[in-house]
Order: structure tokens, then C-alpha cells, then sequence
């Protein structure tokens, strides 16, 4: 479903603030994967995430979603394939627009848009039925702003939209991150239930070892823009979270010493 | 009593300049400076054609189209070539200055002997009232007069209906999102840049559509017709939403109407009471200064104070 080969990008190159973000990404995902995307700060998880989305377009490299290259395809053209929940809750909605409208815009992801009646009668009642699976109540306040809520409800909407039409690729870019817990676990419930449910593609960035841990079928740690770990199948239903923390510490241990020296132990010892 | 008709229709005719206003100034949130040389373009387009004998009705759409190619224009300078949204706006508008002229083929042309909607609303009125002069309250107005503010009326319905049912279909409602969060809209599937372009277009067409009718009421159309009139369109928006708040699209557009007859009688009231008429854009600042203050001013006034404890 998801091809990405040999990725490279650098931000800024040739300046002060050079980051080389993405060293070399070779990644495949299988239809229906789950995969959770690990790393330190800096080690390229987000910009690899945006890099598919299509918010920059990379330097070096290939990606293929659903059989499609595009690798050189605008954000936009991209969204027919992908489905996206941001980081910031006020990403994914429309604050000044209802919630009805916000899913009118939802439901012709990637599709055409053009003069026919945004909030038509099937909308409101699939969107009314659709909203009350989610017992928060949205579904009497349809109408109501979406700038009123919380940023847990508003998460929760987003994600409801990302899936509205089923995406070939579900984008998740630590999506709870800036929720108090309680919201943050009622999301994480729903995205898996939605991902299960659904079959869902998905490929997710998260800080947290629980959710790491708990969700999907396959972990990948980043660091210094290339995959370093790839745990799959058994080993990852096997995998605890102070299995991860032991990974952690193994990568940050090597980061005290410097790169030509690393490189000899590594030749020497293993 | 015809200086007061005088105003409200041509508060009016205004109305739809604010509408065009409302949209890039309050659904982009762009300043939009082309207002000034498109109103003018409008109006110069259709006054052209109709010196040549066309149709009223051609005329002043041709001047709506060029208006709104006009906004697309700006729309290109800052979407494609990333240009400041106010600079494209200042570029296109001063460009036009001298487009106008060419197309006008001097400063000013007189319509007063071609057939425009001014006459035909005169026809329809004497028509209908089966009469030059009528009485209304007590006044005695012309029918003519009567009839081309009814006609101006029903302009500004028109649109107003109409904008508002576009903004509620779904590519409406995607150009809305444009303006509020263009990242969740990109992501999904719609082209910023050309929901922005057509925006534009639409917002600049209203207001040369403004400018055709205002130069066909007023019976020629000048050059220097369009210099200050965001200012009135803003004034218009601003002392709308005061009025109505903004609570939903259709309230804002319904605003936009009122603030800018509003704004024609406050003026011309203020002119009949003996302001000069040198002092009219310090007034008008007032004027939107108020606007933009009293609604706050208001609210604060309402909250109870807190009597401090003994």
C-alpha cells in the first residue's frame, strides 16, 4: 500500500540551520499494517510523516501510495489517497465553520467540488448517526462551531473526517500528544477501533511507549533521519515497554560517542 | 426626501461593493486594494459600451467580468508568484489606473444621453406609477426615482440571496474553509490557490458590478470614482457586523446591506446639516472608528461592576 525508497531530504542545505532530516528511508507497508513510528526528537519521524502527506516534496527518492507515484504530487492531489490527524487539534477543523460543515468538507475528500448543496439531508443523517458512535453528545450540536470545543472532541472529529471515505493510507501524526490523558486515551480507543474496524493502512508517530506498546502490528524507530529498528509479527506482540526504554538507551548511549568512533567499535565488536 | 432616496439607493447600489468587500476582507482575511481600481474598471467597461449603443444589460455584465478578471489577477500575483497579498492588490489596482484610462479614452464619460439602467428603471416608474410625481408622506418624490431605488432594492436582494446560497454549496463552503484554515482544506483535496483566485474573482466582480451601476445612476463614470472606496466597503462591513453581529454568513451579508445604506444616509445627512464637504473622509473615519468600538464599549457598559467587599 505504502512504498517509500531510499528518501533523502535536507532542510536548509548549504546554511547555518542545515538539518538533514531524512537520510535514506526505505520503507514498505503492507495493505491493512499498522505500523507506529518511533524516535527521539529530531530523528525525522514527523518530517518522514510529511514527507508522504506531500507537505514538502523530497529531495531524493520514491513514494508510492496504493500503486501511485507521488512522489512530485501537491498535498492536495495526494489527499484523494491519504487521510490525516494533526498534531494541533486546531489543525484539522475549520474553527469558524459548524461541524456539520466541517464533515460537509470531509466527505468530498479528494473528490470535486461544486455547486451541488453542501449540508444535504443524507449527510445530516449519516453524519448524525456516525457522530453519536462517538457518545460525546456532538451529534445534538451539529450546528454549533467547532472552535467550541475541546481539543479532544476536536481530535476525535478529525479522525472521524480522515475516515469519512476511506483513505488508502491513514496519517497519524501524534495525534494525541497535546491532549490531557483522559482525551488522549478515548482518542487512542477510538483511532484503533476506527483503524480494526475499518482495515485501515496506517502509519503513526507517537512519543508514547504505552501507545507504542499497545497498538498496531509493527514498530519502526527512527534516528538520524534512516529506520533503525523494524520490529514486526511475534517479536512486537512480545514487546514490552521497558523492551523499547532498553532500545532507547542503547541509541543514546552511542550518541555520547562521536560518529568515526562509533563506526570502529561497530567494526571491531560486531 | 430625494436626497434621502438618493442615499438609500445609492446605499444600495454600495451594498453590493460591500458584499465583494465581505468576501476577501472577511472570509480570505485579505486586505484587497484592488477594490479601488476595479470598482472604476466596472464602471468604465460598462460606460464604454454603452456609449456604443449596447444593451444595459451586456454592458454592465461585461463590466463585471472584467472586474472579476481583474481579482483573479491579484489572486495569480500572490498565490503563483508568492507576492504579499496587499502588494498584489496595490499592483493590480495602480495597473488598472491607467488600464481605465485607456479604456475610457479620457477621465471622464458622460452617459446622460444613452440608454441605461437609470432610464429604464425612469420608464418602468412613470410606467407603474402612471405618473411623473408622487405622494409619499406627505413629500412629493419622482417616480423615476421610486422605481430605480426599487430596482436598486432588488439588486442588492438578488445577490445577497445568491452569494448566500453559493457560500452554502460545497465549493462555497470550501472556499470558506480557505479562509479559516487553509491546511485542514489542502489536506483535504482542495487547491488553496485556485479557491483563493476564485474568491477573488467573485469579490472583485461584485464590486465592478457596483461600479457599472453606480457610473449608469450617476450618469457618467471617471476615473477617479474608485479612489477610497475599500474604505467605504470596509466602513460598510464594520458597521454591518456592529449592527447585526456575526454570528452566521447569512446575518453577515444581511449586515453588509444595512451598513452600507447606513453609512449613505449617515453621510448624507451629515452634508445636508452643512459639513463640509472636504471633511467628508474624517468623518467617515469616525464614523468606522465608532463602529469598530462601540459594540465592545457596550458590552462592557452591560456587565454589572462588582461592588468591592465591605
Amino acid at each position: 500500500m505504502l512504498s517509500i525508497s531510499k528518501l533523502r531530504h535536507t532542510f536548509n542545505p548549504g546554511t547555518v540551520n542545515e538539518v538533514r532530516a531524512l537520510q535514506g528511508v526505505d520503507l514498505r507497508l503492507d495493505d491493512g499494517q499498522f505500523v507506529i513510528v518511533l524516535g527521539m526528537n529530531g530523528s525525522g519521524k514527523s518530517t518522514l510523516l510529511n514527507a508522504v502527506a506531500g507537505t514538502f516534496l523530497p529531495d531524493h527518492g520514491k513514494i508510492e501510495i496504493a500503486g501511485h507515484d507521488v512522489t512530485r504530487w501537491p498535498e492536495h492531489k495526494r489527499a484523494r489517497l491519504v487521510g490525516r490527524v494533526f498534531q494541533n487539534p486546531l489543525g484539522g477543523t475549520a474553527p469558524n465553520m459548524s461541524i456539520a460543515e466541517n464533515f460537509a468538507l470531509a466527505a468530498r475528500r479528494g473528490r470535486g467540488r461544486g455547486l451541488t448543496w453542501a449540508l444535504s439531508r443524507d449527510l445530516m443523517d449519516e453524519l448524525r448517526a456516525r457522530v453519536s458512535t462517538l457518545r460525546m453528545g456532538l451529534e445534538n450540536r451539529l450546528d454549533n462551531a467547532i472552535g467550541s470545543l475541546s481539543g479532544g472532541q476536536r481530535q476525535a472529529l478529525t479522525l472521524l473526517m480522515a475516515t469519512w471515505l476511506r483513505p488508502s493510507l491513514l496519517l497519524l501524526d501524534e495525534h494525541t500528544a497535546a491532549l490531557d490523558p483522559k482525551s488522549a486515551d478515548q482518542v487512542i480507543a477510538l483511532s484503533d477501533e476506527i483503524i480494526r474496524r475499518e482495515k485501515l493502512t496506517t502509519l503513526m508517530v507517537t512519543h508514547s511507549m504505552q501507545q507504542a506498546v499497545g497498538l498496531g502490528d509493527r514498530i519502526i524507530m527512527m534516528h538520524r533521519g534512516r529506520v533503525l529498528h523494524d520490529i514486526q509479527g511475534a517479536e512486537k506482540k512480545r514487546l514490552r515497554a521497558e523492551d523499547l526504554l532498553d532500545r532507547f538507551d542503547e541509541v543514546r548511549r552511542r550518541e555520547q560517542l562521536d560518529e568515526p568512533a562509533a563506526a570502529l567499535l561497530q567494526e571491531l565488536y560486531v | 426626501m430625494t436626497l434621502l432616496l438618493g442615499a438609500f439607493t445609492i446605499g444600495l447600489i454600495l451594498a453590493l461593493l460591500a458584499m465583494g468587500v465581505l468576501i476577501s476582507f472577511r472570509i480570505f482575511s485579505m486586505p484587497d486594494i484592488t477594490t479601488d481600481g476595479s470598482i472604476t474598471l466596472g464602471a468604465a467597461v460598462a460606460a464604454v459600451l454603452l456609449t456604443k449603443g449596447h444593451n444595459p444589460i451586456f454592458a454592465t455584465a461585461a463590466g463585471t467580468v472584467a472586474g472579476a478578471a481583474s481579482g483573479a489577477l491579484t489572486g495569480v500575483l500572490h498565490t503563483k508568484f508568492k507576492i504579499n497579498a496587499l502588494l498584489s492588490g496595490i499592483l493590480v489596482m495602480t495597473a488598472l489606473y491607467s488600464v481605465n484610462l485607456n479604456v475610457m479614452g479620457r477621465s471622464n464619460v458622460p452617459l446622460m444621453q444613452h440608454t441605461t439602467f437609470a432610464t429604464w428603471g425612469e420608464k418602468l416608474g412613470v410606467t407603474l406609477f402612471r405618473s411623473e410625481y408622487l405622494d409619499l408622506f406627505g413629500w412629493r418624490v419622482a417616480s423615476s426615482d421610486l422605481a430605480v431605488l426599487g430596482l436598486s432594492l432588488a439588486a442588492a436582494t438578488a445577490v445577497g440571496v445568491l452569494l448566500f446560497l453559493f457560500f452554502r454549496t460545497h465549493l462555497g463552503t470550501a472556499m470558506r474553509a480557505t479562509g479559516d484554515n487553509a491546511q485542514m482544506i489542502r489536506a483535504l483535496g482542495a487547491n488553496v490557490e485556485t479557491h483563493l483566485i476564485l474568491g477573488l474573482a467573485l469579490s472583485n466582480g461584485l464590486v465592478a458590478l457596483s461600479g457599472a451601476l453606480l457610473a449608469q445612476y450617476q450618469g457618467f463614470a471617471d476615473a477617479q470614482m474608485g479612489i477610497g472606496m475599500i474604505v467605504w466597503g470596509l466602513a460598510s462591513v464594520i458597521i454591518g457586523e456592529a449592527l447585526t453581529g456575526s454570528r452566521s454568513l447569512g446575518v453577515t451579508i444581511i449586515g453588509a446591506v444595512m451598513g452600507s445604506v447606513l453609512f449613505r444616509l449617515l453621510v448624507a445627512i451629515a452634508l445636508r446639516w452643512g459639513l463640509d464637504p472636504n471633511d467628508l473622509k474624517l468623518i467617515t473615519a469616525v464614523f468606522v472608528f465608532a463602529a469598530l468600538v462601540l459594540p465592545g464599549f457596550i458590552k462592557k457598559l452591560r456587565r454589572a461592576p462588582v461592588a468591592p467587599a465591605a
